[in-house]
């Protein structure tokens, strides 16, 4: 027994520094060494490639044809069209009105989720170490809760009869809600009726699920900035909106860029939330995300003018992106 | 495009008919199996499994039955059936899925209207064979005007369902209420209820979702109007007729008198009769096939004599037009055992279990003298009276798009409702639209 468990313990003495010795690193390769980080990102672009440049050419490609279901299940092929499916779409009323509820929703929801964000993130900073991390956790949780979850929890609330806003706002005394709001009752207000007040939740359900992600990421920026810097403006007497805009901000402005974009992208194709508070059959609270849906997926199936609506909102989010991100990195230069 | 269509018809019968010979003359098949060698009589598909889609909530009848069926089909044939429930307001969804190559059934059950436009999605199988013979024959052709498309049948009528007011008798006799012979009648009855069980019950409920122009088409059927009518190969709306707009404006004035609430004008028929099992509906517009699932959803507690049914009242007395509704039963075009497929559809749809599908599930027998014997029946006296007025939607493959795709007139109705345009305005656009999509191509 002593025998066999100290054998290998010599042999591996043995072969340790002779492993060392037969492989020195650019026999191994056997590839010049310049083109070591290119073949490194291969296995990367082929997943890039595969799941996300394959299916947006095809989209593109789909968006100048003819694709229903017979040309999905194969029986026939699908037809070239040119721009006929841009075309249709441009002359609907409905392409319209989806792409003002998608810029007006972006507009509003972006800022919001920004500014509130950035002031969580900040009082989060100043707040003691227990007191912090409850928050976080706190907030975290409206982070988590799946886009379709977060639906259905403001429609509920919303809902006109067993809603809780509803019911909250007739508890208010009359005068005070006749002065803020023009009116006293509020037994069976229709919130997800109008395109105007359907929006309005949506902004509240994706703000609240969207800031917590921003209070983070602005915290862990603040966390690398050096006291010091704050010390010192202390000293010179600036006050916390200055010491904000003078220091935190300049020094935190690469976490917002990227925020922003982020922020903008997945406000402006929001979808499953805008699903469960609307429904499909509101044509008026469509955005863009949800006209492409129901076009290319609800019977029959357009996929071409879905296609060409995505190749759109696509359009769209490339130029508003370059052309912030072309800003930030102007900026930087001067 | 018209062309086109009829020669691709015409090339798929001639393969369909090619392969119905090569299959007759291998009237042996090769298998060793002794069980496929049996007589016709016996298990000549044992070891097959079909999917059958029923289409609807499975209400303990509409279960009872169809296992029914199942264990007839398998002592018959040999072969398994795996039944699948669709709740109605996703089924154009799975048909959907199904047709671009998803899972899809071997034998489906599909609303008529729906028909057309899936046999231009090629999704269906022709079974002309089986409405010519047999059981089949005795359905009568006028039955078939939406299921025959080019000379080839591609469903068969299972059961008709035109629809009628479903009311709470228990509520009408607490409040002394009389069945409504007339509109007026019928909107003073919806307030008084509204008056007496709350405010947010609905006295006679709004529907605003997929299945919206059941309520609509009633209605301006009724007052004489019609969605639209082919005049040489075009389509062309009627929406703005004034007969039409009459109807239209008894629909919207549902909401806008305050018959039903405001905060749901999304709702469908699935909607409206869950808040009715669960005390929230006075009136609503369906058929007898939601009575079980009523008792079921309510507990028990909403049922029998607490439900009856009337004839939906037209303006001046009189009865209403109905909708000419009904479920058929159809083979899937990419079934993948479609001689077993047909058998079945063969065996549901004969005059004893298609009689039974009607009479067990609250349809109408689509066989004439079953249909005869139910001028009788109190529950379903009403339906076959309306079922004889009964309309159907404009027959082109295009009408689901209309309907519930794009919910035309529902958008057109909730414009109205919230006072965004005169109906006039509203219905100019919807018809504008109806044509462009019943003309499409």
């Amino acid at each position: 027994m002593t025998n066999t468990s100290t054998l290998p313990r010599g042999g591996g003495r043995s072969t340790a520094p002779g492993r060392r010795r037969a492989r020195p690193p650019h026999k191994a390769s056997g590839l010049p060494a310049w083109s070591i980080p290119y073949v490194l990102l291969i296995p990367g672009l082929l997943v890039i490639g595969a799941l996300l440049l394959y299916p947006l050419a095809q989209m593109a490609i789909i968006a100048f044809q003819k694709v229903g279901l017979v040309q999905i299940s194969g029986r026939k092929p699908a037809t070239w069209v040119g721009l006929e499916n841009f075309a249709n779409i441009l002359e609907n009323d409905v392409f319209w009105s989806s792409l003002r509820n998608s810029v007006v929703f972006a507009a509003i929801a972006v800022p919001l989720t920004l500014i509130l964000g950035t002031a969580v993130g900040v009082l989060l900073q100043r707040l003691g170490k227990k007191m912090s991390l409850f928050v976080i956790i706190g907030i975290m949780f409206a982070w988590a809760v799946p886009p379709v979850a977060q639906g259905v929890i403001w429609r509920w609330l919303f809902d006109a009869e067993a809603g809780i806003i509803n019911w909250a706002l007739n508890l208010l005394p009359d005068w005070l809600s006749s002065a803020l709001f023009g009116r006293a009752d509020w037994t069976g207000e229709p919130w997800l009726n109008d395109a105007w007040s359907i929006y309005m939740v949506l902004i509240i359900c994706v703000v609240w699920a969207g800031f917590p992600f921003v209070a983070v990421s602005v915290l862990a920026g603040l966390k690398g900035v050096p006291a010091e810097l704050y010390e010192a403006a202390k000293v010179d007497g600036s006050g916390p909106w200055r010491t904000f805009r003078k220091i935190t901000f300049p020094l935190l402005k690469p976490v917002f860029a990227v925020l922003t974009v982020l922020s903008i992208i997945w406000d402006f194709k929001v979808f499953s939330q805008l699903y469960v508070l609307a429904g499909t059959n509101n044509r008026e609270a469509y955005n863009l995300s949800m006209y492409a849906v129901t076009e290319a997926f609800k019977a029959p199936p357009k996929m071409g003018s879905g296609a060409a609506i995505a190749v759109v909102l696509t359009v769209i989010l490339l130029i508003i992106t370059a052309v912030y991100i072309r800003q930030i990195f102007k900026q930087e230069e001067l | 495009m018209r062309i086109a269509k009829i020669t691709a018809t015409t090339v798929t019968t001639a393969t369909l008919a090619l392969g119905l010979a090569a299959c007759g003359s291998g009237e042996e098949p090769p298998t060793s199996s002794p069980s496929a060698a049996a007589s016709a009589s016996g298990p000549k598909y044992a070891g097959k499994t079909l999917t059958f889609w029923r289409l609807g909530d499975s209400n303990p009848d509409a279960k009872k039955y169809t296992d029914e069926l199942v264990a007839e089909f398998e002592k018959q044939t040999g072969a398994k059936v795996n039944v699948e429930w669709i709740p109605w307001p996703q089924v154009n969804d799975k048909f959907t899925a199904a047709a671009a190559g998803g899972a899809g059934p071997d034998v489906t059950e599909i609303g008529n209207d729906q028909v057309p436009l899936w046999q231009s999605q090629e999704a269906l199988e022709p079974i002309t064979d089986i409405v010519a013979a047999g059981d089949q024959a005795q359905i009568p052709k006028n039955l078939m005007g939406l299921e025959t498309i080019d000379g080839e049948t591609y469903a068969v009528p299972w059961g008709g369902g035109s629809r009628a007011v479903l009311y709470r008798a228990d509520w009408f006799k607490e409040l002394k209420i009389e069945v409504p012979k007339t509109w007026d009648d019928l909107v003073a009855a919806a307030k008084k209820i509204q008056e007496k069980k709350g405010s947010d019950v609905d006295g006679f409920a709004f529907n605003g979702g997929s299945d919206a122009n059941h309520l609509l088409g009633a209605l301006a059927w009724t007052s004489g109007g019609e969605y639209a009518v082919k005049e040489g190969d075009k389509w062309v709306g009627k929406l703005t007729d004034p007969a039409f707009k009459a109807g239209f404006a008894q629909y919207t004035g549902l909401v806008t008198d305050g018959l039903s609430s405001k905060s749901r004008l999304n709702q469908n028929t699935t909607e409206i009769r869950t808040r009715f099992s669960n005390n929230k509906v006075g009136m609503y517009l369906t058929a007898a096939w939601d009575l079980a699932t009523i008792e079921e959803e309510s507990k028990g507690k909403v049922k029998g004599d607490k439900l009856a049914f009337f004839p939906l009242p037209s303006k001046d007395g009189g009865e209403a037009q109905s909708f000419l509704g009904g479920n058929d039963i159809a083979v899937w075009g990419t079934a993948k055992e479609k001689d077993a497929a047909k058998e079945f559809v063969k065996l549901a749809s004969g005059k004893q279990w298609g009689v039974k599908y009607a009479t067990d599930g609250g349809l109408l027998p689509v066989y004439p003298e079953a249909l005869a014997a139910l001028s009788s029946d109190p529950v379903q006296a009403p339906f076959a009276a309306a079922f004889a007025k009964a309309k159907a939607f404009p027959a082109d493959p295009q009408w689901t798009e209309a309907n519930e795709t794009k919910a035309v007139l529902q958008n057109a109705a909730r414009k109205v409702i919230e006072g965004k345009a005169s109906a006039d305005e509203a219905l100019a656009a919807a018809n504008k639209e109806l044509e462009d999509i019943l003309n499409a191509s």
